[in-house]
């Protein structure tokens, strides 16, 4: 197979690379450069441990080939902060809204992509919103409070992409 | 509640310890390790049921360019390649027979997925296909194969005390049989009533998101392996017998662990990954994908057959239960589950009489094993739908009949066992209120339903093992086998060692789980963390503060009674001595370490039951309020309430989230969340086919209310609580769909097919 060139904006970088036009992205960022917090869960696209964000629209990496990235902004869980935790990681910790961690950085970037959209979202349209996700350990509700926190913090706003 | 004296960092509600980690995405899992060299395996798994294995030929895969090594059961020179909890009956790869769709065969490491899975497709197997025993009922019948003919593969029953006995293989495609019996059959002739009802339980997967995977390399004659287990020295064990191998050159890290639930104990990737590794002479990672996870491990389905004998009035005197487990094609941890699922079918209440047997029986379908609540999940399932459908028998509020029957706080559980250490009545008044169940208007078409569990917690004889050293500075190191699954376990122990050497908790950390390093523990299981091995640390923790106190004291010239330590420096009075000047003084400037090691077990009992009487109760206690949509058979859950007494929360973000997440899982068992089989093959293989709850399914009050009763024997009086939450959901919701439309599901899910069904028939009926 040929390889294809892509050039994309990763956690606010540019970077060019040559990949394998059936290369998925999750790879590209495990393998490539290193960034494991993006998780690997079911691989099919449901449980969404993998999400990313692309031009600030959740997706799920395990299903997006690398090649479809080419001329876009991606940003993971290791871009989402600098030295001050995002406002929805700050509500994560300040509500324990995780146990095993493996779905905490997708339900975080999903999130933020949320509070991007609706600044303000009521709890029917955070539960709906967080339904892209799985998490097997909490039981959701501590993390519908902290994504709450985090809109009533008002700085949700503008920082997810 | 108990007033409680306020403490420095126990229910001071800190963040997390592992929330910095978790939040950024630099936590590291075991699917995170990667070492030099380190190859990919995939395996090869059996497509039949059941069959006999004539041929294995994996030569042409073992030509394949890019493949390293090829395994199959000509690979077990040496070693004994069996392994289990009590019964050694699954094999690192199939030896003669394979037992259910999804067996291991044989199994590939090459220098990529798509070259090992390539391998795959050239290994020849040829079958000879033999009958298969999906069900329970296929599997007792008379005219069933037996799935392990000739000898039987080794195994040996627990130690059991008063009441209580366990057989290996009693009978044709039963590996396990635990019966416990108290009093006397004639109590049944005095009873007023004799109900019989049958339950059926649904079988869940565990679908943790992190899969089964280890890495493992041999280095000379050391084996080491990274791996997402939840007992590593259990697996240890295993591998030294498997490998004969010596248990000091077998190695085993512990990472973060995505997930468990009960699956992640004992040998699940392990052994493949060594002898893969073994083979090929380079680190290998075996990663099971979503679909084999949903092969590899299950939660027990079962049917249970309830006789209960009660008076008129409502107190519950006899019951007689049979309980039917299906363990899939090995036992894995059924024994273990039958000894809890029937030990625990009697409920919290007060019987004169209890006669219990609970069978393993081995079927033609994935492993079953351990699951949150193990097997009390189950019981509960049965025995708290059945004390509702007396209640409405009688005549009798269901909120009623238990608080009559519910025992009493310190009253034995059963005979010759440890008393209850939580308030039941208390419990449960607090749930119905929380719900509104006293002062409801009854109105069809909406109902509530209660439940109220308990389990024997902290598992039966385990001992718990701990190190706690302070560096010169007052830097505290906790070492551990307690492994961080989510439950919090780096939160719980390390504040339990800040309380009691009186320091921030951020001065305390965790050594990583390493079975060279840390002290043994037998696995982080049944709700064990707090409770026992918190215990551990305690103890270690207080002989360093003693021993800190005494060394102060000799600088001093004092007695140690007249000090205090307080965040590494020495208190006398209004004096404060820096400890660090004190410790060079003494040691010299390199400084010093202060090391003590804590060990817990409760003494063995032969008289208890279980061989020792139970450390503590974990408690559930659930309600809910449903709408039943009569048109359509929809439930929609407008209210859950569940609680649980942990003794007393040291994180109380922590145990919520236990308790909650437990909730959750039982509320997707109840209406949807199952395993469906067709005969042996599953329909819902799949995360994209197998439906667990999202955060759509919440109810639209979920609450839970965090007791600290103050009475777990646990450091500071706490117990564990990461089971609790599961045990009364499906039961609650079962009992207020009753409620709602007087219509009675014994098998789970509640679907709305089946209340439809349910809600015909008794339109028949009162038609009729």
């Amino acid at each position: 197979m040929d390889q294809v060139e892509i050039t994309f904006l990763l956690n606010g970088v540019t970077q060019r690379r040559m990949v394998q036009p059936n290369r998925v992205l999750i790879d590209l960022l495990r393998g490539e450069f290193g960034l494991l917090g993006t998780k690997l869960g079911c691989d099919q696209a449901v449980c969404g441990a993998c999400t990313v964000l692309a031009d600030g629209d959740p997706v799920a990496a395990c299903a997006t080939f690398a090649f479809e990235i080419d001329g876009r902004e991606v940003r993971t869980i290791e871009g989402l902060s600098e030295d001050k935790l995002h406002p929805v990681q700050q509500a994560f910790v300040d509500n324990a809204a995780f146990q095993c961690g493996y779905c905490t950085p997708g339900m975080i970037l999903l999130a933020a992509a949320l509070l991007d959209r609706e600044p303000d979202p009521d709890e029917a349209t955070i539960r709906n919103w967080l339904s892209a996700n799985i998490c097997r350990c909490t039981g959701y509700k501590m993390i519908v409070e902290a994504v709450q926190q985090a809109a009533a913090a008002g700085r949700g706003r503008g920082r997810a992409k | 509640m108990n007033e409680q004296t306020k403490l420095r960092t126990i229910g001071a509600n800190l963040p997390r310890k592992d929330a910095q980690e978790k939040v950024t995405g630099a936590a590291i899992f075991t699917d995170d390790i990667s070492l030099p060299g380190m190859l990919q395996a995939k395996v090869l798994r059996s497509p039949h049921a059941h069959a006999r294995v004539l041929r294995v030929d994996a030569s042409k895969a073992q030509a394949l360019p890019g493949v390293v090594a090829v395994a199959t059961r000509d690979d077990f020179d040496g070693m004994s390649p069996f392994y289990g909890y009590l019964i050694k009956d699954q094999a690192v790869l199939a030896t003669d027979r394979v037992r259910y769709i999804g067996d291991m065969v044989a199994a590939v490491a090459a220098e990529n997925d798509a070259t090992a899975y390539q391998a795959l497709d050239l290994i020849e197997v040829e079958y000879e296909p033999l009958p298969s025993l999906p069900e329970i009922a296929t599997a007792l019948a008379d005219d069933a194969p037996e799935l392990f003919d000739g000898d039987k593969p080794f195994g040996v029953a627990n130690p059991y005390g008063t009441g209580a006995s366990g057989y290996v293989y009693p009978r044709k495609n039963v590996c396990y049989q635990f019966d416990y019996e108290t009093g006397n059959a004639d109590a049944f002739a005095r009873c007023d009533h004799v109900f019989e009802d049958t339950f059926t339980f649904s079988r869940l997967q565990h679908m943790h998101l992190e899969p089964f995977v280890s890495v493992a390399r041999w280095t000379i004659d050391e084996l080491e392996i990274w791996s997402a287990s939840q007992s590593p020295f259990v697996v240890r064990k295993e591998l030294a017998r498997v490998f004969a191998h010596p248990e000091n050159k077998i190695r085993i890290h512990v990472p973060y662990i995505g997930g468990g639930y009960g699956a992640k104990n004992a040998c699940k990737t392990e052994p493949l990954a060594a002898l893969l590794a073994r083979k090929a002479r380079r680190p290998v990672r075996l990663r099971f994908t979503a679909e084999e996870c949903f092969l590899t491990n299950t939660q027990h389905a079962s049917i249970h057959r309830l006789k209960t004998g009660v008076m008129q009035d409502g107190q519950l005197i006899a019951r007689k239960s049979e309980i039917f487990l299906n363990s899939g094609a090995y036992a894995d941890a059924s024994p273990l589950v039958a000894e809890k699922a029937g030990y625990r079918i009697n409920g919290s209440y007060r019987w004169q009489h209890i006669d219990t047997k609970c069978y393993c029986v081995l079927t033609t379908t994935a492993p079953a094993g351990a699951f949150r609540g193990f097997g009390g999940t189950q019981a509960a399932w049965a025995s708290e739908s059945q004390i509702d459908m007396i209640a409405h028998r009688l005549g009798i509020d269901p909120y009623d009949i238990r608080m009559k029957n519910l025992l009493n706080l310190n009253e034995p559980y059963v005979p010759a066992e440890s008393g209850i250490d939580s308030d039941l009545r208390e419990g449960l008044s607090l749930v119905a209120d929380r719900l509104g169940y006293r002062n409801r208007r009854r109105r069809r078409g909406r109902g509530m339903g209660l439940s109220v569990v308990v389990k024997d917690g902290g598992g039966a004889n385990k001992p718990a093992h701990a190190f706690v050293k302070a560096t010169t500075t007052g830097g505290v190191i906790v070492g551990s086998g307690t492994t961080e699954i989510g439950q919090g376990s780096t939160t719980a122990l390390t504040s339990i060692a800040a309380e009691v050497l009186n320091c921030e908790r951020d001065r305390v950390s965790l050594t990583p789980v390493d079975t060279h390093a840390s002290p043994y523990d037998q696995g982080t299981f049944a709700s064990s963390g707090v409770a026992i091995m918190g215990k551990a640390i305690e103890i270690a923790a207080n002989k360093v503060k003693r021993e800190v106190l005494a060394f102060a004291a000799e600088d001093l010239d004092c007695d140690p009674g007249d000090l205090v330590l307080q965040d590494w420096t020495i208190r006398r009075g209004n004096e404060v001595h820096p400890l660090a000047p004190m410790i060079m003084k003494h040691f010299g400037g390199p400084g010093f370490e202060f090391v003590a090691l804590g060990y817990y077990k409760l003494p063995a009992d032969h008289d208890a039951p279980l061989e020792t009487k139970i450390p503590y109760w974990e408690n559930g206690w659930g309600g809910a309020e449903v709408e039943v949509d009569e048109e359509t058979g929809q439930i929609r859950v407008l209210q859950l309430i569940i609680s649980s007494d942990f003794g007393r929360a040291i994180n109380e973000g922590a145990c919520r989230g236990q308790d909650e997440g437990g909730a959750m899982m039982g509320l997707g068992q109840a209406l949807f969340e199952t395993m469906v089989y067709d005969g042996d093959t599953l329909l819902t293989p799949s995360p994209l086919h197998y439906r667990v709850p999202l955060a759509s399914d919440l109810p639209d009050r979920f609450q839970s209310i965090l007791q600290e009763q103050g009475r777990g024997p646990g450091p500071f009086g706490t117990k564990g609580g990461g089971e609790s939450g599961i045990l009364t959901v499906a039961s609650a919701i079962a009992n207020a769909v009753e409620d709602a439309v007087g219509v009675r599901i014994t098998d789970l899910p509640i679907t709305p097919e089946k209340v439809l069904a349910a809600l015909d028939r008794q339109k028949a009926d009162g038609e009729a």
